[in-house]
């Protein structure tokens, strides 16, 4: 982890830009007005860098890097809108939605909204098989058919409440998000603080109830920063 | 049940107050005794917990819900902590409440790609017919033994060349151990110079001052042998010294010995005959980067490998002549992607086996976040013969314009498969009458030159250098682990390729995206009898750019190779 102290200039999408000290790439850029499409990184919480829907273009690196795991280097060159770039952005928010329910639970879906900001349309891949509901917490209501494995409910929980109920289990395409020893999340040692729900970017975790499925969840949604999702413009 | 007090109302009736009870599943005191008597004095650490889920799996055959919230109670971890990691893992059983538990007795079949092709699918079929429900047959990822394809590993006892009579036999007769191959004593070892690498020019395996100069000519030295790093990716290995060195100490090492890579045999035969050639590699490194402690990571797959290690590392520690670093044999339990370096790192820890991402790098922070420095078997293995012999002698050994000589990985359609020693830049062609040739009636149709990862190339490609970058990488493949697959007209490239996507599929390790659903869709797409070209082609692009680590971007180097070197194949 970088300590350095002092500012680091390099350029994004060939615009000159100055990161503070500490500041990643996605940082910066937001700070600039740049959007770059981000699931799995929010503020406060432990950058864990796994949707890869945040990945840019750096001159001379073999692959792509996950702009909110990366700080810039001193005349670093990177490109977040190049073809390669989109790509592979727009291509991790396909396979995503590919295996999403029809209905959002959620208006302001970050998912949708990324994807409708990068113009990403009908995915093309078949969905996979999807579980069944939990209800049997009486606070939150748990719908992983429309999890993205980006685990910020998992780090909300262990590492912001250090309540340690959510685990991530198995692997691969099986991998999921558990309670306990994967148990019904009414009978899990859950504390209903919420912060799951608040970290939540797709609705897989929500209030339970009808009502919280009409009003948008006050956690910070990418609108905020980025305005209306709309169609990049071109 | 709820626990409840009396007390009597003012009119004297009894009322029952409800106090609450603690949430989640209660420890059950007779597991956590269990629990207790499984661990003895073995330190509670929280990096010890796979080799703990092993006492427990082993005593029992399987994991308890019970045992786990004991284990985790004893271990002072969650049980979301302790069920995350046992689930990440193939060889951990999980049975909840009310599950049952599998049959004492596992037969694993290997489906990986050599012994697909030497008919495991039916293997499969007829071994789960003829065993009944007393053993449970189960598929496997490549236990490494692809030389005596197909192979039905019995309990821990691998059955080579298996049909349902020998599989049967073994398990009738109860043969479910662990079998110790012959191998090379220590005495035999000492008595061909073994460890006067390590001993003469380092007058020990612990760095000392005087020896700095001696260690500094030496990285210099082995940098000129042209030896890489033969897990797969082919880094300098002295590189990788200066790099652990110029970080601030302690320093640690990891010797990754959870070879996984289908078609890799080559570091199982390193340990199972030459194991004190690998140790004293393993010192050397060590001594190189003045490492204080050493971790030996064996997948699960190797029990033989890793029992023989243990017993030869106590024979090393009994020989007073040598100062030795800490050395800490820990036990894989089933994933292929611990055989990734971060990976490996994090399941030292005792955590699922999630690559990091890189930087920083396992130099700057590896195990416990120390600089480490993490090599493959094969790569220690030819550490004391070019300390010994001089770097330029190693060098000497490659082909025309290639360095240094490796141990090559040979299965498939061969009359011989098997472990070649054999110089850097050998051509499949040439590994294939090394091998003994092709089998009788098969023509040489294609090869996997780096096992599941490194793509797939047409037979007109066969005489092709093998070795890091070059010829390969222009034809977007590349070496590996050297584990080269022949295949042969009886086989399809299209079959391999959905072979080894199923492979990643399983073993990915579900961290990130593009890998985690990108081997999932690809499977299905590859199942369909018209391939979408393009979408595949779109698919692999953002794998290969945008995945965590070597297993996700190498994942649609067979689908790419498939699309430009078999397009016949994908006619309808």
């Amino acid at each position: 982890v970088s300590t350095s102290t002092e500012a680091v200039r390099f350029t994004l999408d060939g615009q000159p830009l100055e990161a503070r000290p500490g500041e990643t790439i996605l940082q910066a850029a937001r700070r600039n007005g740049v959007a770059i499409p981000h699931l799995c990184y929010a503020d406060g919480t432990r950058t864990d860098g796994n949707c890869r829907a945040c990945v840019v273009e750096i001159e001379g690196e073999r692959t792509l890097a996950p702009s909110c795991a990366r700080r810039p280097a001193q005349d670093m060159k990177v490109h977040s809108r190049s073809d390669r770039a989109l790509h592979s952005q727009k291509m991790v928010l396909e396979l995503l939605l590919s295996d999403m329910p029809d209905t959002a639970y959620r208006r302001d879906s970050e998912l949708d909204f990324w994807a409708r900001r990068l113009d990403v349309g009908e995915p093309r891949f078949a969905a996979r098989s999807q579980p069944e509901p939990d209800f049997s917490h009486p606070a939150i209501a748990v719908r992983l058919d429309a999890c993205i494995q980006c685990t910020r409910c998992v780090r909300a929980c262990r590492e912001v409440q250090v309540n340690d109920v959510i685990g991530y289990a198995h692997r691969g395409a099986d991998a999921k998000i558990v309670f306990d020893m994967d148990d019904p999340m009414g009978e899990s040692t859950c504390v209903a603080c919420g912060e799951c729900v608040q970290a939540c970017p797709t609705g897989a975790l929500m209030p339970a109830g009808v009502a919280a499925e009409l009003t948008p969840a006050q956690s910070a949604t990418p609108s905020e920063w980025y305005g209306p999702a709309r169609p990049a413009a071109v | 049940m709820p626990r409840a007090t009396r007390k009597r109302s003012e009119a004297g009736l009894p009322v029952l107050r409800m106090r609450p009870i603690p949430k989640g599943r209660p420890t059950d005191p007779g597991a956590l005794e269990e629990v207790r008597a499984l661990l003895g004095d073995a330190p509670r650490r929280p990096d010890l917990l796979i080799e703990h889920l092993h006492r427990i799996q082993d005593a029992h055959g399987h994991l308890s819900a019970r045992h786990l919230v004991a284990l985790a109670t004893e271990m002072r971890l969650t049980p979301a902590e302790v069920y995350e990691v046992a689930t990440f893992y193939h060889h951990f059983d999980v049975v909840d409440d009310g599950e049952t538990p599998p049959p004492a007795l596992t037969v694993r079949v290997c489906d990986s790609i050599a012994c697909e092709l030497a008919g495991a699918g039916a293997l499969i079929e007829a071994l789960q017919d003829a065993l009944g429900d007393q053993v449970r047959v189960t598929r496997s990822p490549c236990v490494g033994r692809c030389d005596q394809a197909p192979v039905a590993v019995v309990g821990e006892n691998p059955v080579g060349t298996a049909d349902v009579a020998s599989v049967k036999a073994a398990v009738d007769d109860g043969s479910d151990g662990v079998q110790l191959p012959e191998y090379e004593s220590f005495e035999a070892y000492m008595a061909r110079g073994g460890y006067s690498a390590v001993h003469t020019c380092f007058g020990s395996a612990r760095a000392t001052e005087a020896m700095f100069d001696r260690i500094e000519r030496f990285i210099e030295e082995a940098d000129d042998s042209g030896l890489r790093g033969l897990g797969g990716a082919g880094f300098p290995a002295a590189r990788k010294w200066q790099f652990v060195r110029a970080e601030p100490k302690p320093h640690y090492m990891v010797v990754n010995a959870d070879e996984g890579e289908p078609g890799t045999f080559k570091d199982r035969y390193c340990l199972e005959t030459h194991p004190h050639q690998v140790l004293e590699g393993m010192l050397i490194a060590a001594c190189a980067v003045e490492a204080d402690d050493v971790f030996l990571y064996v997948r699960d797959e190797y029990p033989a490998a890793r029992e023989i290690l243990s017993r030869e590392i106590e024979v090393l520690k009994a020989w007073p002549e040598l100062e030795l670093p800490r050395i800490h044999l820990r036990r894989g339990a089933g994933a292929y992607i611990c055989g990734e370096e971060t990976g490996l790192i994090e399941s030292i820890e005792g955590k699922r086996g999630m690559p990091r991402l890189r930087p920083p790098f396992p130099a700057q922070n590896g195990v416990f976040g120390l600089p480490t420095l993490v090599h493959n078997v094969e790569t220690l293995y030819w550490l004391p013969e070019i300390l010994r012999n001089g770097a330029s002698s190693f060098a000497a050994n490659g082909n025309d314009g290639h360095d240094g000589k490796r141990l090559f990985s040979v299965s498939g359609r061969v009359k011989r498969p098997g472990v070649y020693e054999a110089p850097n830049g050998i051509t499949a062609r040439q590994l294939i009458d090394t091998a003994g040739g092709m089998l009788d009636g098969h023509t040489f149709y294609a090869y996997l030159p780096g096992g599941a990862s490194g793509g797939i190339l047409p037979a007109s490609k066969g005489d092709l250098p093998l070795d890091f970058g070059g010829k390969l990488a222009e034809h977007g493949c590349f070496v590996g682990s050297g584990a080269v697959v022949i295949l042969s007209d009886h086989d399809r490239a299209r079959d391999a390729a959905l072979n080894v996507m199923r492979f990643f599929a399983d073993e990915s390790c579900g961290k990130c995206t593009p890998c985690r659903v990108g081997t999932a869709k690809s499977i299905e797409l590859m199942r369909r009898d018209s391939w979408d070209r393009a979408l595949l082609g779109e698919l692999g692009t953002a794998m290969a750019d945008a995945s965590i680590c070597g297993l996700g971007q190498a994942a649609p180097n067979p689908v790419r190779c498939v699309i430009e070197y078999f397009p016949e194949e994908l006619e309808s």
